[in-house]
């Protein structure tokens, strides 16, 4: 039980520094940014670490879930909604796509689901360029009374209830079956576990979180030169890599693989500019070949490595 | 009249270009079982050191593919030696294709922002002196590009079908596909024949970029919707089944013009995900398989 004291106390102090700092001491508008986008990307991470870490199934189109997370937000509190509203209704709205592309693609082994939420990442991407051709803005009263703090909340209290639901989904009887599935689908199915049935869950569940990571990005950028970067490939590259650099199938491992990405963002993009996206396509190719438990793990190798490293010192004491 | 004419005969041009794409996949696909993500990336590679070779030395499009062919070969090596082979060693096939799914992901960001270094995120595409001019054949108006594509298509898918059923190497590939360790038994290098089959998978990419620098447009990001053609053009015709690709495409090719009439050229790509989705839904083992 002690180890499990320390875990809540730490877990507590953190919540708390992060709901208490913005309030007592001023922190500048560029730590503040990088705090919201650390959010959003820790709930988007803890979304594809549902259904790809525990569920085994590759989801290569968050950004879809993500995008239109963005677009439904956008336009109904666009309709003086209050914004709690319209980011669920945002993560509501991913969750009914998600049904759609789900319910074909998950039936079949293989390739289809990954192929079919590519596809329908791709091909919103392309329609909704279509159709708003222009800057989609909020008017003027909405940027004039803009400010950071109450983002910073929302992102903060998004993120939370995305660890949250991860934690909950998987230590209950339903983790239990997605895990089943990703471990070994077939004898899942055999031993009586309706396979389809929780990966669709799962999916909804995903699609819901990305959803509202994108209801609290529409809130925190209000207007969009081009509404198509939403729906960029690199919403969905970006939080895989956050999820395998930090070590899938956890729940910590996104978070920590968030905030190393978005450090490292930070400085590559202050130094390279563009390429500093090759340098990511490399670690993360690198971390799926070789790493592929990721930095989780490998603070317990670390500790592993420290105390057989100390034994041997030990012993080489009593033999002296 | 002329305008039904017309769409059928474009469609069937764009069609073959699609097949043309859809064959290194479906290759890769039938051969290793990995999808290969980025292989609208080489694609777009393959394009670029086309029109790389026509702005620095004025070499025609056309003239430059063997070229272009032995640069998209060597890309295909370096894929298969670096992030391919690795996952072999995986014991488990699903893993496999996950792991595939996403390292080829990752190839992608990787080529996408070499290219964009490179060549710049500019629009290139190659005019010649022919780029315009059309011929007209039964009545409908078919430019010199889009025929050069339809012949190129259909003499890369008969030359894959004369390697695959006529030749040792095709044996090779045949015995490894069927059963790896069964082959490697009797002889056959398989992880060679690995290597070379995803050389020739990379380098039919190529072949299609060419095409595509000629007759469309290339940017360092337009891989993936080209990508996205190509495998909604593999499930079609089914997975691993490498012969009925052009067909596939063409097929594909045809429903597109046709919705052009119905829904506007914008939403191509919406009627290719559905389409995928509609065969996905009734007849997942494609069109041209029969179920087992």
């Amino acid at each position: 039980m002690a180890t499990n004291w320390k875990k809540l106390l730490t877990i507590v102090v953190v919540v708390a520094a992060c709901i208490v700092l913005p309030m007592v001491i001023e922190i500048g508008t560029n730590i503040l940014n990088l705090m919201v986008m650390l959010f959003i990307f820790i709930t988007m991470s803890q979304s594809w670490n549902l259904l790809g870490g525990y569920t085994g199934q590759i989801n290569l189109g968050l950004a879809a879930f993500f995008g239109c997370g963005v677009l439904i937000t956008h336009f109904i509190w666009q309709a003086e909604v209050p914004i709690y509203l319209a980011v669920i209704a945002g993560g509501l709205s991913a969750t009914v796509l998600a049904v759609f592309i789900g319910l074909p693609t998950l039936r079949l082994k293989g390739v289809y689901f990954a192929i079919g939420t590519l596809a329908l990442a791709e091909a919103l991407r392309i329609v909704v360029g279509n159709i708003f051709p222009e800057w989609v803005k909020m008017p003027a009263i909405y940027v004039t009374t803009y400010s950071l703090i109450p983002r910073y909340y929302l992102g903060l209290g998004v993120a939370l209830i995305a660890i949250a639901v991860v934690y909950l989904v998987t230590n209950s009887k339903l983790g239990l079956a997605m895990v089943a599935v990703r471990d070994d689908e077939q004898a899942a199915q055999v031993t009586g576990v309706n396979t389809f049935k929780y990966k669709v869950l799962a999916l909804l569940v995903s699609a819901f979180l990305a959803g509202l990571a994108g209801g609290v990005y529409a809130y925190f950028r209000l207007s969009f030169m081009y509404i198509t970067t939403v729906f960029s490939p690199l919403w969905t590259f970006e939080p895989i890599m956050a999820v395998m650099i930090g070590g899938s199938g956890t729940l910590v491992g996104p978070i920590i693989g968030s905030i190393f990405l978005v450090i490292l963002s930070e400085v590559f993009a202050l130094t390279l500019g563009e390429a500093h996206l090759i340098i990511f396509g490399i670690l993360f190719i690198l971390a799926v070949l070789y790493f592929p438990s990721g930095l989780v793990s490998s603070v317990d190798r670390i500790r592993h490595m420290m105390t057989s490293v100390r034994r041997s010192i030990s012993k080489l004491r009593q033999q002296l | 009249m002329e305008s039904v004419t017309q769409a059928i005969a474009s469609g069937i041009v764009l069609g073959a270009l699609y097949g043309l794409i859809a064959l290194g996949l479906g290759l890769i696909m039938g051969i290793m079982k990995f999808l290969n993500i980025a292989h609208g990336t080489f694609i777009i590679l393959g394009g670029y050191v086309s029109y790389w070779l026509f702005s620095l030395w004025g070499i025609d499009p056309y003239l430059s593919i063997p070229l272009v062919i032995i640069a998209t070969f060597l890309a295909g090596l370096i894929l298969y030696k670096l992030t391919l082979s690795p996952l072999l060693k995986l014991p488990h096939i699903g893993k496999r294709i996950d792991s595939s799914l996403l390292i080829t992901f990752g190839v992608i960001y990787v080529l996408d922002n070499a290219m964009t270094l490179v060549w710049t995120s500019n629009v290139r595409s190659i005019i010649t002196s022919y780029t315009g001019e059309a011929l007209t054949i039964f009545g409908a108006r078919l430019g010199i590009n889009g025929l050069c594509g339809l012949g190129i298509a259909i003499l890369a898918a008969v030359a894959l079908y004369f390697i695959l059923s006529r030749t040792y190497f095709g044996k090779h590939v045949r015995a490894a596909t069927q059963d790896a360790e069964a082959a490697s038994l009797c002889g056959i290098n398989v992880q060679r024949t690995y290597l070379i089959s995803s050389g020739i998978a990379v380098a039919l990419a190529g072949v299609a970029g060419v095409v595509i620098v000629s007759s469309y447009s290339i940017t360092p990001t337009s891989g993936l919707s080209w990508l996205l053609i190509g495998i909604v053009v593999m499930v079609l015709a089914g997975e691993g089944n490498i012969n009925a690709i052009l067909p596939a495409g063409i097929i594909l090719g045809l429903i597109e013009s046709a919705s052009i009439f119905v829904v506007g050229a914008p939403y191509r790509q919406a009627v290719a995900l559905v389409i995928f989705i509609i065969v996905l839904m009734f007849r997942p083992q494609g069109l041209f398989t029969k179920r087992e």
